[in-house]
């Protein structure tokens, strides 16, 4: 009979790449996250990744958090939104958001994962009261692979399912602007079922209706058809790791988006971003951090990554969209 | 078979050598070194190699494309050591033919052939576990300090790592240094290990934090003041092996195949014959082999 191919188990090992990563730039000044070591049992036997992997964290981590706050900062009134981030992993987001200025603004943050990932991060997240201060009251759920507290809650959820059984899972609250957020996590599903996810959510997020404003912001690898990406297909495959759900350009990321209901959309490379979307000042900050003396395979691989966002109904649409800012005028990066 | 021809058998076979035969190695290697000038002079024909890196596979391919020393004559640009899984190895079967064939192979000096930069990018690190202390990463780093900086094949192609220096605007400036050092952070040493072309126009800052950034005029003077017609270096990674720029008059030799085995790059050699023609053989990484790649390697990293 049919097993479960352990390619999942691949997948979700990706996760702990993830967190080693943001350990390794957050030790280094790249960005501040004072939560990632409280998700692993022993941090201290993690070492720092290479200067490439603390680069492409840092710009990845900056991008999502500015589009995150953007977001936010555009809804009307100063309301309040809800987040949901699915193959959110051992992401540290919600602590950063819930410790900083935009705290009274999340209705909700919602994360799902495959129950093997929530279960642990459920129970890091009741053995550090650091972490389980910042949630308030909060019970475990679900055999202990599920946590739920007022504003934060942690659900295990097989994201290739169709969504509809996702959206029975959330609770959302109809009235609320959504924002939806997936780092790395449509490239390892069937082409297919990451289309229908987004989709989902233009299409009134299983509430019934239409619920706008909606917002999506993703992260993910793109544009492997080349030499690189053929070895990165190779390299991945030889741990098991398969991303049937790349695509093959910006443009097609951007035609994702509109085939999924958003009317508006934009993609940037990692590379785009690190050459002209950082202030000099931080860049030459980073800069100051470690040795990073090759380039061109720095900007090889960034160019294989793509920050892209998209939304529906957002107020401002048009006038000067929700998204990155390029470097000041007069201060090129 | 004497003793030396028996180690490059060993060491062709990606076998490593005792500690003691390291070091006798390099003590020889240095005894040969020193006698030859910052800027060593080298007869057409030869061959010109690019950046290595510790991928001794790749390395063989690059001997079966061009052929063995002694039969072929090589330059290698530096950069023989870090990132990749075989520095050790690399690094003694290049000087091993260099004590056996002095005359046959010239090793240049590049940024990676430096007791700072190795500590960061593996070759440190590869000793210390190869060896179980850090001696043979010392006896290495002391044949670093006496590499040359340059050759020059018929008095018209001009060989380095890295590239130009606002300082040195002639080849004797080059023949002046003081070369038996740790490389400097800054100064003409430092740059022509650093530096690279770019579309700019004269000097620029590097982002690699050491050498700078020189434009085609930079190259075009140089030239003229050597009476040189081509600048050949390497240092940066390039997607088709090679990259000529500026009027071909400078070039890129990159030679280091799916470098650190994740960019997906071709590599290639420089084959200069009698009349300084130019023949860019491009090679492909070595096959699949369970010792190509380790089975504890560390798998090359991606955002995940």
């Amino acid at each position: 009979m049919f097993s479960p191919p352990d390619t999942d188990s691949a997948t979700r090992s990706t996760d702990q790449d993830a967190l080693h990563a943001r350990l390794s730039a957050s030790r280094l000044g790249y960005i501040p996250d004072p939560w990632a070591a409280l998700f692993l049992s022993r941090p201290q036997g993690v070492q720092n990744r290479p200067g490439l992997i603390n680069v492409g964290t840092w710009l990845r981590t900056r991008s999502v958090d500015l589009l995150v706050e953007e977001f936010i900062a555009r809804v009307e009134g100063g309301g309040k939104v809800q987040v949901l981030s699915v193959g959110a992993g051992s992401d540290t987001r919600f602590w950063r958001l819930a410790t900083g200025p935009l705290k009274d603004r999340l209705a909700k943050y919602i994360e799902v994962d495959f129950p093997e990932i929530t279960s642990s991060k459920a129970r890091s997240i009741w053995k550090h009261a650091r972490l389980k201060v910042v949630l308030g009251a909060c019970k475990l759920d679900a055999g202990g692979t599920a946590l739920h507290s007022e504003v934060y809650h942690l659900l295990p959820f097989d994201l290739r399912q169709p969504p509809a059984a996702l959206g029975a899972l959330l609770n959302l609250d109809a009235a609320l602007p959504t924002l939806l957020l997936a780092e790395c996590v449509l490239p390892y599903m069937p082409p297919e079922a990451g289309g229908a996810l987004l989709h989902w959510a233009t299409a009134g997020l299983g509430l019934g209706g239409e619920r706008v404003p909606v917002g999506v912001v993703l992260y993910e690898m793109f544009g492997l058809g080349d030499a690189f990406g053929g070895v990165m297909r190779e390299n991945l495959a030889a741990r098991g790791v398969s991303i049937p759900g790349t695509l093959p350009s910006l443009h097609a990321l951007q035609e994702r988006f509109e085939a999924a209901g958003y009317t508006q959309s934009s993609a940037l490379t990692l590379q785009d971003i690190r050459t002209h979307y950082v202030p000099r000042s931080e860049t030459e900050r980073v800069a100051t951090l470690e040795l990073i003396d090759e380039y061109e395979e720095l900007d090889l691989v960034l160019r294989h990554y793509a920050v892209a966002w998209a939304s529906k109904g957002l107020a401002g649409e048009g006038e000067g969209e929700w998204g990155l800012r390029k470097a000041g005028e007069g201060e090129e990066s | 078979m004497n003793n030396l021809d028996r180690q490059i058998e060993q060491l062709k076979r990606c076998e490593i050598l005792p500690e003691p035969e390291v070091r006798l190695l390099c003590l020889k290697a240095r005894e040969l070194l020193i006698e030859e000038g910052n800027v060593v002079y080298v007869d057409s024909p030869a061959t010109i190699c690019g950046d290595i890196h510790g991928q001794f596979f790749d390395l063989l391919e690059l001997f079966k494309v061009g052929g063995w020393c002694p039969e072929t004559k090589y330059i290698f640009m530096g950069d023989f050591v870090d990132r990749g899984f075989y520095s050790v190895e690399t690094f003694l079967l290049l000087l091993a033919f260099k004590v056996r064939y002095p005359d046959r192979i010239t090793l240049i000096r590049g940024n990676h052939e430096s007791r700072q930069i190795t500590q960061v990018y593996g070759f440190y690190d590869e000793c210390t576990r190869k060896y179980g202390s850090a001696s043979v990463w010392r006896y290495c780093c002391d044949v670093f300090d006496y590499l040359a900086l340059g050759a020059i094949v018929d008095g018209r192609v001009f060989c380095v790592h890295g590239g130009l220096s606002p300082t040195i605007q002639y080849l004797d400036a080059i023949r002046a240094i003081d070369r038996k050092m740790e490389v400097p952070h800054d100064g003409g040493m430092c740059d022509l290990l650093w530096s690279d072309p770019d579309e700019i126009v004269g000097w620029g800052m590097s982002p690699r934090g050491a050498g700078f950034l020189f434009g085609s005029d930079v190259v075009r003077t140089f030239c003229h003041s050597n009476d040189l017609d081509l600048i050949a270096r390497a240092h940066q990674l390039a997607m088709e092996g090679y990259k000529l720029m500026f009027d071909r008059r400078i070039v890129t030799v990159w030679s280091a195949p799916n470098y650190c085995y994740r960019c997906g790059n071709v590599a290639s050699i420089l084959d200069l014959d009698e009349d300084l023609r130019q023949e860019y053989k491009v090679f492909h990484h070595a096959p699949p082999d369970p010792r190509s790649v380790p089975a504890k390697r560390p798998p090359a990293e991606y955002f995940l």
